[in-house]
């Protein structure tokens, strides 16, 4: 288990990257400790390429993935993945969907074939397929009945409307219902292409052995041009406007208060990251100290930024009992203010930047989490200097550049508010926070009206 | 999206006690373990690895809800979290702002039987700290305020695990039914009139009875030496003064004679449906056959139960089993989420079908390999941390009463027959043995009636 200490600056290890021939972009990286694999692909297109109305397309396909190959039912690729203890996922999120797979590195031989298989050769059985659909449709109401699980959904459906970002990506009860086992292979067929899948591997193996035997595997799939996915522009809402989703027997209201953020590569990435460390990033964080440790409001409140090819969500999020709604909120607003107004100090930055990279190493600590890592970065165009450059850019940040870095990208005037709770104990006294109030019950379908509720 | 950090929290089902199993070469060599026992009677155990500049310390006490009382359950985990809210040297939230200033980040969890406390730092924060962690274990003290704020975070916590979360409530019931006497049968963070009620006394007296070093082990792993552990061990904790440990919980819960059902009415798009058998405690000698099983009946797509209530019948959303740590005997969940439309005692009778079919005939050779596989490569994912080893060895240590056991367990696992499988699946999984929670969707108006 034990390696050289690397207490100075914090490197990724070695890894290497090529391109098969058919145009599979491969990054290898040997870890040693642990004998297992971890495999993460990208297949760079995501829920955002859904057609509107058909939300949760991207997310079904790659469900189906594992559930029926040319030469296996869905039970046998259980049986098989099961038998050597490895696991196989696969989902879209809204830039990429990913596929990730992790197996002992005995079964290596194994492993890489099952995961070729579901990757190459899925052919979407019919009954499978109708399966996967409704159980989706399902598993949309069970998550409604948690309502912490989706306040996101609504934030994004609301904040950007019908911006593919506003989509559900694992679709809604009426968009589960319109997809057909057809749209399902035109969708594989037109975004499954080596040429448009970036494949890791990391792990306890031999990298000239590993080059071999993906040449055998997934050098075997046959090149093919793909759709090359756009992202529209997303621009921040402006004003402000408040959606408040019912939900009767709710006895806490969940909100969200927030507006677009940033892209991943935005070059601010690591100033917004150091700011919003001391904003909501941790739990000394000014909205967790105000509206947690000083005030009792809340067991939790934080702050994030979703980066993505576009600017994701930026959103201030946290929950407090039907009673204390408005003050819990406008104390988030307050500290919201404070940090426009007040900026913050030397000590704060301080602080921030001891604790992002203190608490980054075990971040990166596993072939998992390297895999993943090195992957998403590459999709984004973000190099290794993102790891390796760490520290020496968190360390840049001074309280001016963190001024600017709030003016620009800290929402204060115009805000979108999204609140999951009892409407007739807090609708009363949460109108007043925007000009124009939205309400829906949680059981209507969808997660707002659904975008541009375009029927084929 | 909507992640939020959950800390201090009540841990519900401890899934990473689902103890991994060694069944390969995991020796104990590969993971070196160094152990002392201080004078005032608090072990620690130290695995040092310095592939990341980073340190896991876990401190478990052995105390839980299970230690408590009628007027005061949740006052385990009241107490963890004021754990955090003072002490003489780090004063009310000095303990996190230090913290997180060097590079640290630190939470905790309670369960029934136990109360842990987890630091994650850079190396350079490890006399620091000891430092706050010596001060917090000998002088903490209790301000009215903070006292007064840290109950209505709990009150939160509790709104969004139990009140606002149909699993959790679904959960506290169904313990509530299965146990009537020993302790087991009140929640972790406690009913809400208890949570209103607890006085600065109470805490007090908690702080007496159930922190003393010698309730304690302490586990750290990462890029340490075990004599530097031991030397700020010597300063910072081996001068705290012991004492008596808490009162053994002497109530023995009578076998339960039938069947128990209860029912919970609440505004739902899915019913519910939890199982709960009662089972022996962690440390006996049918846990890893009853770990065999669980596997063949639960783990992956090819388990049988997912195979006939997912998949095949298409009864349920999802299938699964938990069975937390614990001292005491306690209970496996079944859980199940009904499809919409489907009635929960389909689920139910399908479930009982299937555990017929284990009590009726041994499992296959192949079952029986694929299930021992799927331990070994748990046990390498919990390995794989520097946090998942703290854990891992912690829990061995604590409730199996031997961190070796965590390397043993190859042995114990190779030695499960399918036959050993078949026999735990008849001891306990009995329609007598059995308490069964179902939540059937109501709509608001029904509601009220």
């Amino acid at each position: 288990m034990c390696s050289a200490a690397s207490a100075q600056s914090l490197r990724l290890p070695p890894h290497e990257k090529l391109v098969l021939k058919n145009g599979l972009t491969v990054l290898l990286l040997e870890k040693r400790g642990v004998p297992l694999i971890d495999i993460f692909a990208i297949v760079k297109t995501g829920a955002a390429a859904d057609p509107s109305g058909e939300e949760g397309l991207a997310s079904v396909t790659a469900a189906l993935l594992r559930k029926g190959t040319k030469t296996r039912t869905a039970q046998q690729f259980s049986a098989d993945l099961d038998y050597i203890g490895g696991s196989f996922g696969a989902d879209a999120g809204a830039d990429f969907t990913n596929i990730s797979a992790e197996f002992l590195t005995k079964d290596l031989a194994r492993g890489l074939e099952l995961f070729s298989d579901a990757v190459l050769h899925p052919t979407f059985p019919q009954g499978e397929t109708d399966k996967i659909l409704a159980q989706s449709l399902d598993g949309v109401k069970a998550e409604k009945d948690e309502p912490r699980s989706v306040l996101g959904l609504y934030y994004a459906g609301y904040l950007y409307g019908t911006h593919p970002y506003g989509r559900p990506s694992d679709g809604d009860e009426l968009s589960l219902k319109r997809i057909q086992r057809d749209a399902i292979t035109k969708f594989y067929e037109a975004n499954y292409a080596p040429g448009n899948t970036i494949l890791g591997v990391a792990g306890e193996f031999d990298a000239a052995e590993m080059r071999k035997k993906l040449e055998e595997t997934l050098g075997a799939w046959p090149a093919r041009s793909a759709t090359n996915t756009s992202i529209p522009a997303s621009a921040s809402a402006k004003g402000k406007k408040l959606l408040l989703i019912d939900k009767p027997d709710a006895t806490q209201t969940y909100f969200a208060i927030g507006n677009i953020g940033t892209a991943a590569n935005d070059p601010d990435r690591v100033a917004i990251r150091v700011v919003n460390t001391i904003f909501g990033g941790r739990f000394t964080s000014e909205l967790n100290e105000a509206l947690r440790v000083e005030s009792g409001y809340t067991y939790g409140a934080n702050s994030f930024f979703d980066s993505r090819r576009a600017p994701g969500p930026f959103g201030i999020f946290s929950f407090t009992k039907n009673e204390t709604t408005v003050p819990a909120i406008d104390l988030a607003l307050q500290v919201l203010e404070k940090l426009h107004k007040n900026g913050v100090t030397e000590e704060q930055l301080k602080s921030a930047k001891s604790y992002i990279k203190g608490q980054f190493p075990p971040t990166i600590e596993t072939s998992g989490q390297l895999v993943r890592r090195i992957v998403v970065n590459e999709f984004y165009g973000l190099g290794d200097d993102e790891v390796n450059q760490l520290e020496a850019r968190v360390d840049a940040v001074t309280p001016s550049v963190a001024k600017q870095v709030i003016e620009k990208h800290f929402p204060l005037d115009n805000l979108i508010f999204v609140l999951i709770g009892k409407a007739s104990a807090i609708a009363p006294a949460v109108k007043k926070y925007a000009e124009k109030m939205d309400q829906r019950t949680i059981t209507d379908p969808g997660f707002w009206p659904p975008p541009a509720a375009a029927q084929k | 999206m909507t992640t939020i950090r959950y800390r201090r929290t009540v841990l519900l089902l401890l899934c990473a006690l689902s103890i991994a199993s060694p069944v390969m070469h995991a020796q104990s060599q590969d993971f070196p373990v160094t152990t002392r026992t201080l004078k005032n009677g608090m072990k620690v155990l130290v695995q040092p690895d310095h592939s990341i500049p980073n340190v896991a310390l876990y401190i478990f006490y052995r105390i839980g809800s299970r230690n408590e009382h009628p007027g005061t359950t949740g006052l385990s985990h009241f107490f963890e979290h004021m754990m955090f809210n003072g002490a003489k040297k780090y004063g009310p939230g000095d303990l996190d702002k230090v913290m997180e200033a060097n590079g640290g980040s630190n939470n905790a969890y309670t369960t029934q039987n136990v109360t842990v406390y987890q630091d994650w730092f850079p190396r350079s924060a490890l006399s620091l700290i000891y430092d706050i962690e010596s001060d917090r274990i000998r002088d903490l003290t209790f301000d009215p305020k903070k006292i007064a704020s840290e109950r209505e975070v709990v009150a939160s916590e509790r709104r969004l695990s139990v009140d606002n979360s149909n699993f959790g409530l679904l959960d506290e019931q169904l313990w509530a039914t299965a146990f009537i006497a020993h302790t087991y049968q009140w929640p972790v963070v406690g009913w809400m009139s208890d949570i209103e009620h607890w006085t600065m006394d109470d805490l007090k007296h908690h702080f007496e009875m159930g922190y003393s070093p010698s309730n304690a082990t302490m586990v750290v792993v990462g890029d340490v030496s075990s004599d530097e552990i031991f030397q700020l061990c010597e300063k910072y904790i081996e001068p705290i003064p012991t004492h008596a440990p808490p009162p053994p919980v002497t109530t023995v819960e009578p076998e339960q004679l039938g069947e128990r059902r209860l029912v919970v009415h609440k505004p739902a798009e899915l019913p519910i449906v939890m199982i709960g058998y009662h089972v022996l405690q962690t440390n006996n000698p049918d846990f890893y056959a009853l770990n065999i099983l669980r596997s063949v009946l639960f783990q992956g797509e090819s388990s049988r139960m997912y195979q006939r209530l997912v998949d095949k019948d298409q009864l349920a959303l999802d299938v699964s089993s938990d069975v937390e740590p614990a001292f005491d005997p306690t209970l496996v969940i079944v859980t199940a989420q009904p499809r919409q439309g489907v009635d929960p005692q389909a689920c139910e009778k399908a479930i009982y079908e299937e555990l017929d079919k284990v009590k009726g005939a041994p499992i296959g050779d192949q079952e029986l390999e694929k299930a021992k596989n799927n331990r070994l490569v748990e046990f390498y994912r919990e390995m794989r941390t520097i946090n998942g080893r703290a854990n891992t060895i912690g829990t061995y240590e604590v409730f199996m009463g031997d961190y070796n056991k965590l390397f043993d367990a190859a042995k114990s696992y190779s030695a499960v027959t399918k036959e050993d499988v078949q026999r735990v699946a008849k001891k306990y999984f009995g329609a007598n043995n059995r308490t069964v929670a179902t939540l059937l969707p109501e709509d608001e108006g029904s509601a009220k009636q």
